[in-house]
């Protein structure tokens, strides 16, 4: 980030942090920041020329903006900046690097329910909504986002090997499992082009006894 | 630069299997002294665009080895030069050309190692890892007369995969090729491995 | 994997690793570029690009970055020790170039000469920054140029 010389390191890490499309403008009080020092955020799509203010976030304390509805479209660029004010020194304005939340964004696990049977589990992955808006306006899936995002589907088995499942579609199902058994599941969404890979979704489950005999 | 009386490396070659290349060439002996070689790069963008340009090869800027794995260095499946100079204190030798450039795809793909082993009813494959380069097209049937195929890819090596839930007392085979996407190639299929599935499933 | 631009289809390119190429490079090219109210890559040059024309308007645009962009930023990059990822990238994009073949068929005309206005506003954008300021922007522009082509991408 620059704009002005800090000399009275008033202003650091001017960045943006990005989870699912949620864009939040974070920075750090510099050495000589007090509790008194204020912050006013403003941002801009990268080509424009006009900046404009953040408002609600102007003259705040606090460290940080959710710019996620001012950026919210994934495939611009943008760029932000926060001048701090203190009294008795100047103030300080500093910028991001170019922000695009298509390339920054990390993806957070998926939501899943994992149902046992008796000699198999079902694993349903719900859909992520996103703040990024369609053209027509409704609000846009991380699928819909990344063409190549796919799940990928761990059944570990005491620890000796795993079962995979991976696809694009929701609903998976191990079978010919062990019934009354415990098994450890996890579940990641990755979309390779970006190199993107969420943490995984765990659920422990046991497969239910067999009372057929 | 020093007075090049060292004599250049000679018989440069590239010796590629399974995407890992590696530059060898022969050495340039002193008596009792230790001799290093410095290898550089260029893509086929560097040697039309800007052939003065050559990249120092990430890993032999110095080296004593009498060879240098140039794999990192390989980022695209276009034509590479590569050069490579002795260094003896601080005498140098002349560069030495590889004759020919080299292309990622003409590396050798060898049929990938695999265990097969059954767990319960589970059958399991275990392949080699190759790194991230390459997927696994893995076959396997029921060793009857008129039995289906079945196809699986498996993304990464090293990790023992199950394949399929099977039938107690019946034989089952697998065998399994590599793919490289980035060169779109393909090896030989393994040899079939066969597993005999035993009685009532074990406790898992 | 492959890219298709309409009938032009491109392999043996991994866009993931010209992604990681561009990372390592991304702001301290960016940084370079102190102009932020100026966008050579414009919305109106990528926005509703057809498969049609996709494939003159994807030949005309690595052309230019090959032979001119690339060509001129390089001696900044060897002082930015970024020469490896920069090789990534334009020995990828000479892969993809020397794949590209635009149709030459008259009843294609209109559609080469939509995707030539679209680059002719690139160039202009381009030819009317100070040549070096021109080249920092463009090169880092390269992501904007990436996310363009992804759309063509197909695993």
């Amino acid at each position: 980030a620059h704009t002005t010389v800090d000399i009275s390191g008033l202003l650091q890490h001017v960045k943006f942090q990005s989870s699912n499309f949620e864009n939040i403008l974070t920075w750090d009080g510099g050495p000589t920041s007090t509790s008194d020092t204020v912050y006013s955020v403003e941002y801009k799509k990268y080509g424009e020329r006009k900046w404009l203010a953040k408002a609600g976030c102007q003259r705040i304390t606090q460290k940080f903006c959710n710019l996620t509805m001012e950026t919210r479209n994934h495939t611009e660029f943008y760029y932000a900046k926060v001048t701090a004010v203190s009294a008795g020194v100047p103030p300080v304005t500093k910028m991001t690097d170019r922000f695009s939340s298509l390339q920054h964004t990390t993806i957070k696990p998926p939501d899943v329910t994992c149902i046992p049977k008796v000699r198999s589990i079902q694993m349903l992955v719900h859909p992520t909504l996103t703040p990024v808006l369609s053209e027509d306006g409704h609000q846009l899936t991380l699928e819909e986002i990344f063409h190549d995002l796919f799940y990928r589907l761990e059944l570990h088995v005491n620890h000796t090997y795993q079962m995979h499942l991976e696809g694009k579609q929701r609903e998976y199902e191990f079978l010919g499992l062990t019934p009354d058994t415990e098994f450890l599941g996890s579940i990641t969404i990755l979309t390779p082009i970006l190199s993107k890979e969420s943490a995984p979704y765990v659920c422990r489950v046991k497969t239910l006894p067999d009372r057929t005999w | 630069d020093a007075v090049s009386v060292l004599p250049a490396p000679q018989n440069l070659s590239v010796q590629s299997t399974n995407m890992k290349h590696l530059l060898m060439w022969n050495p340039v002996t002193r008596p009792g002294e230790t001799v290093f070689y410095c290898v550089e790069y260029q893509g086929e963008y560097e040697s039309l665009y800007m052939s003065h340009i050559w990249i120092p090869s990430s890993q032999c800027s110095s080296t004593k080895s009498l060879e240098c794995d140039v794999t990192d260095d390989i980022t695209a499946t276009v034509p590479y030069n590569f050069r490579v100079k002795a260094m003896l204190g601080s005498q140098t030798s002349a560069w030495s050309n590889l004759e020919h450039p080299f292309n990622r795809n003409a590396t050798v793909l060898t049929p990938p190692r695999m265990e097969v082993t059954e767990h319960g009813l589970h059958l399991v494959i275990e392949l080699e890892d190759l790194g991230p380069q390459f997927e696994f097209l893995v076959v396997y049937w029921r060793r009857e007369p008129g039995a289906a195929e079945h196809v699986k890819v498996v993304r990464s090596g090293d990790i023992p995969v199950h394949l399929e839930t099977m039938e107690s007392g019946a034989m089952y085979c697998v065998k399994a090729q590599a793919l490289v996407k980035a060169i779109g190639r393909h090896s030989a299929f393994s040899q079939p491995t066969c597993v005999e599935m035993q009685g009532e499933s074990l406790p898992l | 994997q492959e890219f298709r631009f309409g009938s032009c289809q491109v392999t043996g390119v991994v866009l993931p690793e010209l992604w990681e190429a561009f990372w390592t490079m991304k702001n301290t090219v960016q940084t370079q570029d102190d102009i932020t109210s100026v966008r050579l890559l414009k919305p109106q040059v990528l926005r509703n690009v057809s498969d049609a024309e996709s494939c003159y308007l994807a030949h005309s645009l690595l052309k230019f970055y090959l032979n001119t962009v690339f060509k001129n930023y390089h001696s900044k990059i060897a002082k930015f020790k970024v020469l490896r990822s920069f090789s990534t990238l334009a020995n990828n994009f000479i892969v993809i170039m020397s794949q590209l073949q635009p149709s030459k068929d008259n009843s294609m005309l209109p559609i080469s000469e939509s995707a030539h206005q679209r680059f002719l506003l690139f160039r202009r954008a381009f030819k009317q920054l100070d040549t070096e300021v021109a080249l920092v922007k463009a090169f880092g522009e390269v992501d904007i140029l990436l996310t363009w082509m992804q759309k063509f991408y197909h695993l």
